[in-house]
């Protein structure tokens, strides 16, 4: 009992830490969590061995795994159902084109350049298909287009997207026997009663001290996680659609919302983010960067080849630049998400883990640091060109 | 005394971001817009986590609101006792470009606000966001240590 206590005494005081240098810094808490994960195994396993940490500890593992779940369910009760019902096409074609493009150029550049095996492929496609609904989202309400249609189709197809990476995830790795068909055809029964059955038993049973809610939630996820796993299927796949279908009411309410975000940033994903850490190798980083450049390339070009058609069809020309730039971040949670899915289950090694979780970073990181580097009010921007070009004018004129 | 709008200060922004400093200029601007009859626009500006994951940015722009909503419940009470034209607001995104661009939109007179910000890295960085407003505000910018 005592080695748990002082163990978990540990990792909350990472978990303290992390969220320190993300305050301090002003960067995400996940961000910073997987680093110190990182760091804190780096020192730890030097000094004490690499089971220091007891990031496979079985309760260690339980915490980890129940906050990628339920990050995943209110990732995807952040749906708008209307802005989707209303935006549904463009939001299917830019989505699943968002997907595909760097889900086959990654899985490709993996396979024939870096010459991995065909499953571990696949997987570097999956965890660098995301596209970072946050960023997108930041970015929208900063300049506005989160009100006009444009930023709406934009923020549906970053769902779509996520919802393809979630998918793949689920069942590409899957071994398709007969509990793959009940897993699929359960859950096509449950994502079908839910929308129905949860507000009025909520209505009836819930806004009580018991958190009758909060219970109702965390059973259903862990009963179709459960189902999940027995399948050979993953957690966070029905997780992530279960959100979406109660996005139009759990979503809804804020009270509930608010309460499972205290659960989950509190106690759970601190976990799931610095155990995610501490599986990346240092040394392997360093060893190998070339391979970290590979596969960073090929999710910026590949994301650009896809959406170049997409972009001129729907004659967003206006709007292109930020568009492609925006589309470029990765998705912090399901690009992690996805990549430890790969190393649990044997499908990669902790060397292919370690570049993919780098470029994952990397991919939700460059963006925003070029972005800031180079800061310059944009609205001015083409004000001040405007200005120095008429006085140009002026000039000659009045010569 | 309303209706009297002569002076060249007829609408004033101040930066707010709930610090000391910000409350210092915000006291600051509340005064000065009192012997100026000018309004005072009271700005927020919220910045996401970077890089933002989705459930966290939700969670600190709830916060961010509530926050600053609470503070400015305080502004507002000050503001009657004063007798001063009073708006607030809550943006999203960086504080500077926000800023600057409200006060352009909003054909502002007169930026206020104050020197240090709240975080140890912006301390450490004196002023480094009236700084930046300093150099791209299309008006004055009143800076208060």
């Amino acid at each position: 009992m005592q080695n748990v206590w002082a163990l978990a005494s540990l990792w909350v005081g990472l978990a303290l830490l992390a969220t320190l240098l993300a305050i301090w810094f002003k960067i995400s808490t996940a961000l910073t969590e997987i680093v110190v994960g990182t760091v804190a195994q780096l020192f730890i396993g030097a000094l004490v061995g690499t089971k220091g940490l007891g990031a496979s500890s079985e309760w260690i593992t339980f915490l980890a795994g129940t906050g990628a779940i339920v990050l995943t369910f209110l990732a995807g009760a952040e749906l708008d159902p209307v802005i989707f019902r209303t935006k549904w096409k463009e939001a299917m074609v830019v989505g699943l084109v968002g997907f595909i493009g760097p889900f086959l150029g990654c899985t490709a550049v993996a396979h024939y350049i870096l010459h991995w095996a065909v499953r571990p492929s696949w997987l570097a496609g999956v965890a660098l298909s995301t596209t970072s609904v946050a960023v997108v989202y930041a970015v929208m309400l900063e300049l506005g287009f989160n009100k006009t249609d444009f930023g709406k189709a934009i923020l549906a197809a970053c769902f779509v997207n996520d919802l393809g990476t979630v998918i793949a995830l689920g069942l590409i790795f899957s071994p398709f026997t007969i509990r793959t068909l009940i897993f699929v055809v359960v859950s096509i029964v449950v994502f079908f009663i839910l929308p129905f059955l949860t507000p009025r038993f909520f209505k009836h049973y819930g806004g009580r001290v018991s958190e009758l809610e909060a219970k109702y939630l965390l059973f259903l996820l862990f009963g179709m996680g459960g189902l999940a796993v027995w399948s050979g299927s993953e957690a966070v796949l029905p997780a992530y659609i279960i959100g979406m279908v109660l996005a139009g009411t759990v979503g809804k309410d804020h009270a509930l919302v608010r309460r499972l975000r205290t659960l989950t940033f509190g106690l759970l994903t601190p976990f799931y983010f610095i155990r995610a850490g501490s599986f990346v190798s240092v040394p392997v980083l360093i060893k190998a960067p070339l391979v970290f450049a590979a596969l960073f390339g090929a999710k910026m070009v590949s994301k650009i080849v896809g959406l170049f058609p997409t972009v001129k069809a729907f004659k967003y020309q206006r709007e292109e630049g930020l568009y492609y730039t925006l589309m470029m971040s990765t998705g912090l949670t399901f690009g992690t998400i996805s990549a430890l899915f790969g190393l649990s289950h044997g499908v990669i090694d902790q060397a292919q883990y370690s570049h993919l979780v780098a470029t994952v970073i990397a991919s939700a990181v460059i963006p925003t640091m070029f972005a800031n580097a180079w800061f310059m009010p944009r609205h001015l921007l083409p004000k001040a060109e405007k200005e120095v070009a008429a006085k140009e004018v002026s000039a000659v004129t009045t010569d | 005394m309303k209706g009297r709008r002569h002076s060249q200060f007829q609408k004033i922004l101040v930066g707010f971001d709930g610090s000391h400093q910000g409350e210092k200029a915000t006291e600051t601007a509340l005064v000065l817009a009192k012997s100026l009859d000018s309004t005072l626009l009271v700005f927020a500006v919220a910045r996401p986590p970077e890089p933002a994951t989705m459930v966290e940015l939700d969670a600190m722009l709830d916060d961010a609101r509530e926050h600053f909503e609470v503070q400015f419940k305080k502004i507002v009470q000050r503001a009657n006792e004063l007798d001063v034209e009073l708006r607030t607001d809550i943006a999203v995104g960086h504080p500077v470009e926000q800023i600057v661009h409200r006060a352009e939109t909003d054909h502002v007179d007169l930026i206020v606000l104050g020197r240090r910000g709240k975080s140890r890295f912006e301390r450490m960085l004196v002023g480094s966001t009236a700084e930046k407003v300093l150099r791209y505000a299309h008006c004055p910018v009143m800076v208060v240590c």
